[in-house]
């Protein structure tokens, strides 16, 4: 990636350029020294003078009104704020008259931000205070006060928090009185410049240690950059969050979100002052110490997929290289490319008007609609169907080009939507919203109507990222997440009523990826790189999950490591100083996972018996069990030494009946409260009695002897024998009172005991559903 | 005797006993003086002329001098800059190279984990081709 950068030959303002913002994508407002504040339009490369103001306004910053998110569609910003160095700020409107001065702060005014809603303006000063007004200019609070100037501020995503410089010192201030202040000490110099990402919460700093730094909103540093010759000063990112720019004297950076420069650029600009990302993040313009404004273009960005390379060479053209046959082709677009997305043999391309669907196949005739609003901020592939993302609303599109939904939730808020917060499946939509974080809304694709009860999927704590699985049926969709805690959680997204089991299966994940032709997932834990063969386990057999794991201890990852993609069986992961490191794992996973899929149980055994791994055999238990495949199941596990389970799972095969193999096969995967249900259901009550009795589960088997009445008798017997092979006398109330009166028959019980066999065996017999074989089809 | 009289009258006769007030000796005199100065004046404005241009010649000399003076310094001054410009030239280009070393740098352990991607699918696949 690198910045394609265009500066007039002569200067257009006469004097230095203190600031600079974009309207829409082509038009841009700048204010310099000299007075004048000039109208830059793109399309027809045209500069035109605004305004000339009164000669004692010296402007310092400027910031346009948001644009109404959600509700109200507004295509343009109307008006804006400029500060001065006369201690007013001024509300202009988009025709260059002044609305409104204000006296806002004694000696300069040096930065003014709106919040993301538009309903408040923050503005900081010479005088080291802080203020809060109104949309109209009226002063609401003064959120701080200090001995010292204030250099730049910024909002925080949710716009209930402020970040502002304090000389050395970053400090957030949440607009509630009490709460708690962060304040940390950020550089060696004083900080010029700082902003804030509404997308990925995460911080610039800038100062005049020549530095620029990366901070989460805990005020942890993620990246701190090499001196340079110069002070930074400006840093700005771009709206969606993935790349932001650094500008210094004749230097202008574009970065990573991690901190790692993709590029650097001389141009011969003077420092430049202030930097301003246009709305759909593709340009961004800087504001010049010699009185150029400088243009600068993201260029040369690669998607790559399989044996394609596509590189965005030109604003609208890209080049689609084979890999495998050298072919070359150029792929033009009428506008400005802005998102695209290469993924399951298709790409998705979004201009400011319009959307392109190719196929791998055919570079020739993309398919190409019409785009409701023009800025795409997101778009998610799936193997079926894609999503797009803009300002409005989520929109689910087939390959064919055809609305098939648009999911919504209450108080959506698109605009900070990204890849780690969005996940998208054949048949599931999950989102992660920023209102509540402990929440994800989980959509049925199709129809894109909330899944099951509506109730969006809640945690415990706040979640970081999430992931859905992307094969397999749709009511074993599972989605896995990360916390703020750094653990990782799976569960499924199907929940029938009864509570949801999030179970935990990983601890200080970095990140994390589905693989995209088979459930695996794959993860860094803490710094060893690590696989879950078959992540389903949990929900089988727990205690061979740590078997289904590939864990690979390498120091190679430094800190902050991103998987970028994990197709087929290799995995991309970049560094957090910008190198990718590719990493492959064995093919023989995908390939059960294959085999187990289609029901080729024999097949897989086969699969196992060649590859002779431990980690094969046990995800083949893992697999077998979970689609009730004993004899598979008693295969594998007989491969990884567990002759308890084998022998368990043989005494499941010598069940009489369907149902109670059924309840065995629950119970063996943990779920006893699922098995005694299902017996019950059956009519078969002596087993479910039996199953509590089993798990020294006395109090709820007496309850269904009494209940049902019948084998209390069982119970008490069995209770007697435990008190008795442990030396304890019974405390319970509810067997002393039905112990009163009864005499322990153990001939009598076990009699009982055959008889309930043999009438469930007889039940067997003339249901001619139940098969002989051992095997219980699903 | 005449003469003496007349002498004494103060008129004088001369050669060709004309009556003179001056003394023909001293009206001789003074007729070769004028005729001295007039020489005397032609040779002073011819040496004027001379000086003149002189003094013009030394004029272009100083001012050509001058101009050549103001180019050396500004040469000497261009000289010191542009060791400068060169400084700051080489410092933007190092910092272009250092930009570029770091991408390298990323291309070569990209390149690496590649390679150990090869060796482990070579392996894989003598292994696979062993094992049938």
């Amino acid at each position: 990636m690198r910045l394609k950068i265009s500066l007039l030959k002569e200067p257009k303002h006469k004097e230095l350029v203190s600031c600079v913002g974009w309207t829409t994508a082509d038009e841009l407002y700048s204010c310099s020294d000299d007075h004048q504040i000039m109208k830059w339009n793109l399309l027809t490369s045209e500069t035109t003078r605004l305004v000339k103001l009164p000669d004692d306004i010296f402007p310092i910053d400027l910031h346009w009104f948001p644009r109404s998110i959600g509700g109200k569609k507004q295509s343009h910003a109307e008006s804006f704020v400029l500060t001065s160095s006369d201690g007013k700020f001024h509300l202009i409107s988009k025709l260059g008259r002044i609305e409104k001065s204000i006296d806002a702060h004694c000696g300069a005014v040096l930065a003014g931000r709106w919040n993301y809603e538009g309903t408040a303006l923050v503005t900081v000063g010479e005088d080291g205070q802080v203020k809060i007004w109104s949309k109209s200019g009226m002063l609401r609070s003064t959120l701080a006060q200090q001995g010292r100037p204030v250099y730049s501020v910024a909002w925080g995503p949710d716009s209930g928090k402020v970040l502002y410089t304090s000389g050395k010192q970053l400090i957030i201030k949440p607009l509630q009185p009490n709460a708690k202040v962060l304040q940390w000490k950020a550089h060696d110099g004083l900080i010029l410049k700082t902003d804030w990402n509404s997308v990925n919460d995460l911080i610039l700093s800038a100062g005049e240690d020549c530095k620029y730094k990366v901070w989460d909103s805990y005020g942890r540093l993620l990246y701190s950059s090499q001196p340079h010759e110069y002070p930074i000063t400006s840093v700005a990112w771009a709206v969606d969050g993935e790349l932001f720019a650094v500008g210094s004297f004749r230097t202008l950076r574009l970065c990573d979100k991690t901190g790692w420069s993709y590029t650097l650029e001389k141009p011969n600009t003077g420092s430049i002052y202030n930097i301003a990302w246009s709305i759909d993040g593709t340009q961004l313009a800087g504001a010049c110490g010699n009185g150029h404004v400088i243009f600068a273009h993201v260029v040369d960005q690669r998607w790559e997929w399989k044996n394609f390379e596509i590189t965005l060479i030109k604003r609208r053209t890209m080049e689609v290289h084979n890999v495998i046959n050298d072919a070359v082709d150029l792929l033009e677009f009428r506008d400005r490319v802005i998102k695209a997305s290469l993924n399951y043999g298709h790409l998705v391309v979004s201009t400011s008007l319009q959307c392109y669907v190719f196929s791998v196949k055919n570079w020739n005739t993309p398919l190409i609609f019409d785009l409701k609003e023009g800025t795409v901020s997101l778009i998610l592939q799936a193997e079926r169907h894609f999503l797009l993302v803009d300002g409005a609303g989520l929109y689910l599109y087939s390959y064919e080009g055809r609305l098939i939904s648009s999911p919504k939730y209450p108080g959506m808020r698109t605009d900070i939507l990204s890849a780690q917060t969005v996940s998208l499946s054949n048949d599931t939509l999950a989102v992660k919203d920023k209102a509540d974080e402990k929440v994800i809304y989980i959509f049925e694709a199709l129809s894109g109507k909330p899944l099951g009860d509506g109730k969006p999927l809640a945690h415990k704590t706040e979640i970081v990222e999430i992931a859905l699985d992307q094969k397999g049926l749709t009511s074993e969709r599972k989605i896995a997440f990360i916390d703020k805690n750094r653990d990782l959680y799976i569960t499924s997204v199907k929940r029938f009523g009864k509570e949801q089991k999030i179970v935990k299966i990983g601890t200080m994940v970095q990140t994390l990826a589905w693989n995209d032709t088979s459930n695996i997932l794959c993860g860094i834990q803490d710094t060893r790189f690590t696989v879950w063969y078959y992540p389903n386990t949990v929900y089988v057999d727990k205690d061979l999950l740590p078997k289904t794991l590939y864990e690979n201890e390498t120091s190679e990852f430094s800190k902050n490591p991103q998987i970028v993609r994990f197709i087929g069986n290799l995995i991309t992961i970049r560094r957090a100083d910008g190198s990718l490191i590719h990493l492959n794992i064995s093919p023989y996973p995908a390939i059960l996972h294959e085999y187990v899929s289609s029901s080729k149980w024999e097949d897989a055994v086969r699969l196992c018996r060649f590859a002779k791994d431990q980690t094969m055999w046990t995800c083949l238990a893992a697999m077998a069990v979970a689609n009730k495949e004993m004899a598979t199941a008693e295969i594998a596990y007989a491969s990884i030494g567990k002759i308890d389970k084998v022998q368990y799972i043989n005494s499941i095969k010598d069940l009489p009946s369907k149902e109670s193999r059924m309840a065995q096969m629950l119970l063996f995967s943990g779920n006893s409260q699922e098995a005694e249900t299902l017996l019950l259901q059956t009519g078969l009550i002596y087993q479910a009695i039996q199953v509590n009795i089993n798990l020294y589960n006395w109090d709820r088997a007496l309850e269904l002897a009494v209940k049902h009445k019948t084998h209390v008798d069982t119970v008490l017997a069995y209770r007697q024998k435990f008190l008795e092979d442990f030396g304890r006398k019974e405390t319970n109330k509810r067997f002393l009172q039905y112990a009163e009166g009864l005499e322990v028959d153990w001939n009598k019980i076990k009699a009982k005991i055959q008889m309930e066999i043999a009438k469930e065996r007889e039940r067997a017999a003339a249901s001619p559903a139940v098969r002989a074989s051992v095997t219980v089809q699903q | 005797m005449a003469r003496e009289a007349l002498g004494a009258a103060g008129l004088h006769l001369d050669d060709l006993n004309k009556l003179r007030v001056l003394d023909p000796e001293a009206a001789q005199q003074t007729a070769q003086l004028r005729e001295e100065c007039g020489a005397f004046l032609d040779k002073i404005a011819e040496f004027q002329k001379i000086v003149g241009s002189l003094i013009e010649l030394v004029d272009q000399l100083a001012k050509a001098a001058e101009s050549e003076k103001m180019k050396a310094i500004g040469a000497r001054n261009l000289l010191k800059s542009i060791a400068k410009q060169r400084e700051a030239q080489e410092q933007q280009l190092q910092a272009l190279i250092a930009e570029k070393k770091m991408q390298l740098q990323r291309y070569q352990t990209e390149y690496e984990t590649l390679c150990k991607i090869e060796a482990d699918q070579n392996e894989f696949i003598d292994q696979f081709i062993f094992q049938k």
